[in-house]
């Protein structure tokens, strides 16, 4: 739910056509009618020749990435690269990247609800189906990184004649609750967020066949008062709810570190390390699905170079804190004048793995900077590059943390090297397979722009067409697709 | 944890050891199924069949027999007393068996050689007897292959042969090579031979330094004479590696280590040769002599040269020779020893004559006689002469390789292929039995009677300690029968195979025997085999230093695999070298200068040329080489010798067809060129860094400080913070930390505590196990490790067909090493302290690292199934059932100790299997063979510990203290590691951990370890200054592989 549409006063037209406008204020002049909403949105659900050939390419990596997970099944983890020590590898390295990534669609969704950040209103749902196939993929990761894959439901403290329970001490059982409860949530919250847009779907369907999915679906929403207190109330307590969740998470998934005494890993730095990093690596991932995303579908006057722009801030600081972050890694392996925290530290940064920490602080420190001007903030192509540089960076910032720290620890007879193996490079390819199928098949069935929030900005249709075209504001504003700002 | 069956046969001793009842049956009749092996196969056949209906599983026998032989209880271990074979030293071992089958060998603890200890190559004897690549039964060579054949067959065949070439009078033409072996097989062998008019055999060992012993029997008419080392006040060794291989070295390393750790009077030791060996690592100083200076160094203490000539000759300062001959002045007694050359030991012993050390540190009146009786290799290689010119009629091998350990320039394969006849006797396939013509398996040694005599007056017994594995026969049967079959020599063997010949002629009698076999010696000599030298003249070398090349070539047999005897067994080839820590692979060995100087570091190849061939080797920086030095171990490589042998490059392609003047291959005779060579081979090892990084692993103390309430300054900082516990305090071993984690909140100095409550229902909380590890005494031989492989069922890992997963492009042998997936559960690590400039003046420290069980173990909280928990009695349990594999518990664990199934190595239908039949018929059957994708680690074998306390329980009683120890305990030939309960002040670990020179490795982290470790001590202080190094280099810069 957005900010409420209120009619722009007219002395204020200069202020509202400013590009650099305040985030509560993200408004769509483009999208004049309820009806252009829903012929527009619901227009992006038919399939097209492109999409099935995305799909099936998501499809071929995620059969390569299952037949790379049979085969190493069948094997051994011995397939993958890992190199002892260094006993866990890309699959834990790609199950935080993933889980950080589905950190950006709980805090569009939920906490810049709570603080009314109007820019999130037309990006959420993507990037809230985001959340929920990119904690679907991490939670894979745990399972398949596991040396008997078949025995993780031992992870789980179900009920059993033996009495044995998990350890709960251990920082992989809080991860057990922390995803599944993060999961459900985030399901939960994009299912009641889409329930009003269902109703909508059902409403236009013809299909008899998914009609009666879609009605199943809505709930029998009706679009009365009532409905629409009960849904606005519950929006507002799941969004309540999510938000310490939001914190919680990437804390509990830090804590699989920062609970260890590997150095690298034991530091009280990890838990708003990890949440800053999480959002910054969602933020890079809803750059690099929605800014195609409004190009095929032609939604550019939905996601608005205003909303980029906001987005893009966001980003930034979650960079200089995550950069931040980094810095204090500097200062604290002096500071702790702990010499196996330096030793570590120096084979990290200037040593064995100076390319990955070259990358990791080139993609998500220096490069973001960049967001400092306003100019690269409105260029849609430098922010999908650095989404791009961004999500790279943000892989091998969990590489860095992962493999430095292990390979380099107390006993100096250990310290070994990492390289992953095929195996491990198929089953990464093989996750972003699934989350793309998963991410193509919902963009399909359900509108990937909240119908009913865009509503709700949009000025409601008069009952009889001004004579002068003039909207409801009073504005004289011709319709056009571009937006302010896009036309330099 | 099986064992613990009602009607346990009553134990008093710690081992029961019990002489084998009857001779094993198919001596006499082969072929017939008596009634208990009909029954047995019946039973087994049925009970196959009843489970088949109503399982899925595979049916696996669970135990050998169904109806077991008398006096036999399933899941109870019978021990033998009985003879390694392995080396000529002939040390003493007891055989575990279990449902007839050896499961393991430990050392005799009443055998005068080796008390108790085994080297690594005596415990893979297991691996011989069940090598995969045995030859199964007799065989005949049809074309150019050998085709199985019967027994009746082969022994026709035989004795045809043997009848032909009497019948054309060339009897006298016959040539019998057999492994060096004393005792009563030599004499008899002999005597066979003469019945026949043949000419006695050459008892031939190509891994003894037979330079030593030529030189003691030209000095001192003994062989090898024994050596007190805690007599001597100053070791000087010229090349004698006596803590590698040389002679009886497990004798040497429990001497030493006391004579060692007498610290009032301990001996110094300083070795002089190119390459620091790991005697040379044990060494206080090494003095780095050009190769084949060692003479002159010894003249010069002789009194024959200044300091200043011999410093010319040798390259190495004269202030540093002339303090040598100090030093060997004051000392009184001393002991000079000198190996790899005659002239060298002869010298040695000269000054050891002259010093007056002659009965005060070499005791040539009590000698070791395991060496009597060896012919020269010059006599050997007079033989293959012989067989090139054709003048032999028909060639017997038994257990001797000389196609291979003469070396390629031996041309022994071109010269056997003019003899029309010939006979293998080897029970394993090697290079010289394949070119035979017939294949007569002998026993394994561990299959067959025997007796060996190490000592004059003593004699070891040698007794079958299971049935045999395959369809063999003692080379002594074979040949008796044979002898039947002549009527002249009928009357000779009447005795039905060679038991019954041999025990009425040691002393005492059958009966002596039977009673003297539960610890297998007996008083007494056996009669020695006459004098068969054939006298040639050796092939002298010319001067090392006029032979064309960049560098010394030193090969040097590898300590483990001797020249190559021990090459197909895996656990052997999975044993880093104690020096360089290379397993599986061949290296040139370079000092890292000389590398740099030809451009090449770690893992690229050189090509090592001489005059007889060249290799291409992946170098391996080694600080401890001479400069002007290459050295290359020998003994992998083999083409022939079976699956594992294949492993590395055959070094003896670069041996000149030169002599020692003892007739010894020479090993050091020429230089070589070396050159940078395409290509790069990863090198296998299991080093990390050679450096400790300031992080306290190993530590030392200077001797002068012992007893001195000093304080050591060599291990990281430590901050002592608010509600920490206390450091200091050694076991009693409790964590108080450990406890607070449970919320049973302690005084963090009460170490009476523990995780679990002292009175804790099980019973098992009063006690703590632990471990004490004497870096002063521990050598680094690597004997623990083996004795954990053995005792564990560690898989080993580096096989060729074992890696191929991993490197689909490249395979070849130690693919899961270069992942650093060796499954070794206790290691040797090797830390150099010094010598970065690159000089000789570096220590080693060998720190045996294993799960250190630790009071407040990290591994603990985050395993998220409870796989690894805390026992009551301290042990840090892993239960392999319940890992689901998430390694987390490795990741946590600072001492790096816990290992991954990252394959399935223990299912027989994979590649990666470990134990290819018959290989795992060595299991123990006390412990588990881990599943796939589960962690594992030393487990303080907890099995030892449930049986003891399971007996003590079923007879009633306390556990004895001491009662029972650890297995890389027991193989421990230097004794350096203890096992105990640390919280019964009546085992002797108890004294240990209070030592003063007891620390915990990364105490700082409160881990609480059970594993104490007692400082190394100095005997002087180290020329290096021991800085901290903040900033690590990379580990490549100090001479091993990172890997």
């Amino acid at each position: 739910m957005a900010s409420v549409a209120r009619p722009v006063p007219a002395k204020d037209v200069e202020i509202r056509q400013r590009p650099n406008i305040a985030s509560a204020d993200v408004q769509l002049p483009a999208v004049r009618d309820y009806e252009q909403v829903d012929r527009e949105i619901t227009g992006t659900l038919s399939p097209t020749g492109a999409w099935y050939l995305g799909l099936a390419v998501a499809v071929f990596f995620l059969l390569t990435g299952i037949a790379a997970w049979l085969y190493q099944i069948q094997q051994g983890l011995g397939v993958a690269g890992y190199n002892p020590p260094v006993m866990w590898g890309v699959y834990i390295i790609t199950f935080v990247f993933w889980v950080g990534i589905g950190h950006a669609g709980t805090l569009i969704s939920a906490i810049l609800y709570l603080f009314r950040a109007g820019f999130r209103t037309t990006i959420y749902r993507c990037a809230e189906a985001m959340t929920v196939f990119a904690v679907m993929t991490a939670g894979l990761f745990p399972i398949l990184h596991l040396g008997r894959p078949w025995k993780f439901f031992w992870l789980v403290p179900y009920p059993n004649w033996r009495w044995i329970w998990p350890q709960f001490k251990s920082p992989l059982v809080w991860d057990v609750f922390a995803i599944l409860t993060y999961l459900t949530v985030s399901t939960t919250f994009l299912y009641v967020g889409l329930v009003p847009d269902i109703a909508v779907l059902r409403d236009r369907e013809t299909n008899p066949i998914r009609k009666r999915i879609y009605a199943l679906l809505s709930l029998g929403w009706r679009n009365t008062d009532r409905e629409w207190r009960h849904f606005a109330r519950m929006y507002l307590f799941l969004a309540a709810f999510s938000t310490p969740l939001v914190l919680s998470v990437h804390s509990v998934v830090s804590f699989d570190f920062a609970m260890s005494l590997v150095p690298g890993w034991h530091t009280t730095i990890f838990p708003p390390y990890f949440v800053a990093g999480a959002i910054f690596s969602g933020i890079g991932m809803v750059f690099t699905i929605i800014i195609p995303l409004r190009k095929w579908f032609r939604l550019e006057h939905y996601v608005t170079l205003n909303h980029l722009d906001a987005a893009a801030k966001l980003a930034l600081f979650t960079s200089l804190v995550v950069g931040s972050a980094y810095m204090t890694e500097w200062f604290m392996a002096w500071y702790s004048a702990l010499q196996v925290e330096q030793d570590f530290f120096w084979n990290r940064i200037f040593g064995q793995w100076w390319w990955a920490s070259a990358i990791l602080y080139f993609c998500n420190m220096i490069a973001p900077l960049t967001l400092f001007s306003q100019r690269m903030r409105r260029n849609v192509t430098w922010l999908f590059i650095l989404s791009i540089l961004i999500n790279i960076g943000m892989w091998f910032e969990r590489f860095v943390i992962v493999v430095p720290s292990l390979s380099h620890e107390f006993n100096p007879w250990q310290w070994t090297s990492y390289a992953p193996s095929w195996v491990d490079y198929a089953i990464l390819a093989g996750s972003f397979g699934w989350f793309s199928m998963w991410f193509l098949l919902f963009i399909k069935q359900f509108p990937v722009i909240a119908i009913a929030e865009v509503k709700e900005i949009v000025a409601p249709r008069l009952r009889t067409e001004h004579e002068h075209g003039i909207d409801v504001a009073g504005l004289h504003v011709d319709y056009e697709r571009e937006t302010p700002g896009e036309k330099e | 944890m099986t064992r613990s069956i009602p009607g346990v046969p009553p134990a008093g001793e710690t081992a029961q050891r019990r002489a084998l009842p009857v001779l094993p049956s198919a001596s006499g009749d082969p072929g017939a199924l008596d009634r208990r092996d009909f029954v047995k196969t019946l039973g087994v056949a049925a009970a196959g069949t009843a489970l088949l209906g109503c399982s899925q599983e595979q049916v696996e026998k669970l135990i050998p027999y169904l109806a077991s032989p008398d006096g036999m209880v399933p899941g109870v271990s019978t021990y033998y007393a009985t003879t390694c074979r392995e080396c000529a030293a002939s040390c003493g071992v007891i055989a575990e068996t279990r449902d007839g089958r050896a499961i393991k060998l430990e050392g005799n603890p009443d055998h005068p050689l080796n008390r108790g200890a085994l080297c690594a190559r005596g415990q893979a004897a297991l691996q011989g007897l069940y090598n995969p690549d045995r030859y199964r039964g007799p065989m005949i060579r049809r074309g150019d292959r050998l085709e199985p054949i019967s027994w009746d067959e082969a022994l026709r065949a035989f004795a045809e042969r043997v009848a032909e070439t009497r019948r054309g009078g060339q009897a006298g033409g016959a040539v019998f090579l057999n492994q060096h072996e004393s005792g009563a097989f030599p004499a008899f062998l002999d005597d066979w031979l003469a019945g026949l008019g043949m000419p006695p055999h050459l008892s031939y060992d190509g891994q003894a330094d037979f330079a030593s012993i030529a030189a003691n029997r030209q000095s001192f008419q003994v062989s090898w004479p024994r050596y007190d080392f805690r007599a001597a006040r100053l070791v000087i060794s010229f090349g004698a590696d006596f803590l590698d291989a040389w002679g009886p070295s497990v004798t040497y390393q429990l001497d030493w280590a006391d004579a060692r750790t007498d610290f009032a009077r301990a001996p110094k030791l300083v070795y002089v040769g190119p390459r620091r060996s790991l005697t040379g690592l044990n060494a206080d100083e090494w003095i780095d002599c050009r190769p084949g200076s060692e003479l002159a160094i010894a003249r010069m203490l002789m009194g024959d040269f200044t300091p200043a000539q011999a410093a010319v000759v040798s390259g190495v300062d004269a202030a540093r020779l002339e303090r040598l001959r100090a030093a060997l002045e004051a000392a009184s007694p001393s002991l000079v020893l000198g190996g790899g050359s005659m002239d060298v030991a002869l010298m040695a012993n000269a000054i050891n004559n002259a010093r007056g050390n002659v009965g005060a540190t070499v005791l040539t009146a009590e000698p070791v006689t395991a060496y009597d009786g060896m012919n020269s290799p010059a006599d050997v290689r007079t033989a293959v002469d012989r067989m090139r010119a054709g003048s032999v009629s028909l060639l017997m091998v038994r257990n001797v390789n000389p196609v291979h350990t003469l070396g390629r320039s031996g041309a022994v394969a071109e010269a056997m292929g003019r003899v029309p006849f010939k006979v293998s006797f080897s029970s394993i396939m090697d290079e010289t039995s394949e070119l035979c013509d017939l294949i007569l398996p002998d026993d394994h040694s561990l299959e067959q009677w025997g007796v060996a005599q190490p000592l004059r007056g003593t004699l070891s017994l040698q007794q079958p300690v299971m049935n045999r594995v395959f369809d063999t026969r003692p080379t002594a049967d074979v040949l008796m029968a044979v002898g039947r079959t002549d009527s002249a020599l009928a009357s000779r063997y009447a005795a039905p195979s060679f038991r019954e010949w041999l025990l009425p002629r040691l002393p005492g009698g059958a009966n002596g025997i039977a009673a003297a076999l539960p610890n297998g010696l007996i008083a007494g000599n056996v009669e020695p085999r006459g004098a068969t030298r054939l006298a040639p003249l050796p092939r002298l070398a010319p001067p090392i230093e006029g032979t064309q090349g960049d560098l010394y070539l030193v090969l040097y047999n590898h300590p483990l695999l001797g020249v190559g005897r021990g090459a197909n067994k895996p656990w052997l080839q999975e044993l880093p070298d104690p020096v360089t820590k290379i397993l599986w692979q061949t290296v040139a060995e370079l000092h890292p200068d000389t590398a740099r100087r030809l451009g090449v570091k770690n893992g690229q190849m050189v090509r090592v040329q001489t005059e007889a061939g060249s290799v291409n080797l992946p170098v391996c920086t080694y600080p401890g080489m001479h400069r002007e030095t290459v050295a290359i171990a020998v003994g992998r490589g083999l083409v022939r010798s079976g699956r594992y042998a294949s492993a590395g490059v055959n070094a003896l392609e670069l041996l000149l067809p030169f002599e020692d003047r003892s007739g010894a291959p020479a090993y050091v005779a020429t230089k070589a060129q070396v050159a940078a060579a395409p290509g790069y081979q990863q090198l296998v090892t299991t080093e990390g860094s050679a450096r400790q990084h300031g992080r306290g692993i190993g530590r030392a103390m200077l001797l002068a400080d012992i007893g001195r309430d000093v304080e050591h300054h060599d291990g990281p900082v430590h901050h002592k913070l608010p509600g920490d516990g206390d450091h200091s305090h050694l076991p009693g071993l409790r964590a108080p930390i450990a406890a607070d984690a449970q919320g049973d909140l302690v005084h963090p100095e009460d170490i009476e505590r523990g995780m679990y409550d002292p009175k804790h229902w099980s019973g098992m909380a009063k006690r703590r196990w632990a471990m004490t590890v004497d870096l002063a005494r521990c050598t680094g031989c690597s004997a623990c490790v083996t004795a954990c492989y053995a005792e564990n069922n560690i898989p080993t890992v580096g096989a060729v067909w074992q890696g191929a997963k991993l490197f689909p492009d490249k395979t070849g042998f130690g693919a899961n090493i270069l992942r650093s997936r060796e499954m070794a559960w206790i290691r040797l690590e090797r830390y150099f302290e010094g010598g970065e400039d690159g000089g000789p003046d570096f220590d080693t420290r060998f720190v045996p690292m294993m799960c250190q069980h630790c009071g407040n173990a990290p591994c603990e909280p985050v395993c998220p199934v409870y796989a690894t928990y805390h026992a009551p009695d301290g042990l840090n349990i892993q239960v392999y059932n319940r890992c689901v594999g998430t390694r987390y518990c490795s990741n946590n664990c600072p001492y790096k100790v816990r290992y991954f199934n990252w394959f399935g190595y223990g299912e027989p239908a994979r590649a990666q299997y470990a134990f290819p039949e018959p290989l795992n018929w060595q299991l123990n059957p006390d412990v588990t063979v881990r599943a796939k994708g589960v962690m594992e680690k030393c487990t303080f074998c907890v099995q030892r510990i449930r049986e003891a306390e399971n007996r003590a329980q079923a007879e009633g009683r306390e556990i004895i203290p001491d009662e029972f120890t650890v297995a890389c305990a027991q193989a421990c030939p230097s004794r350096a590691i203890t096992f105990g309960d640390a919280a019964d002040d009546r085992w002797a670990i108890n004294r240990l951990v209070h030592d003063e020179r007891a620390y915990h490795v990364f105490e700082e982290l409160n881990t609480y370890t059970a594993v104490v470790y007692l400082r190394k001590v100095l005997h002087q202080e180290p020329s290096h200054s021991p800085q901290r190094r903040l900033v690590p280099g990379s580990a490549a810069d100090t001479g091993g592989g990172a890997h």
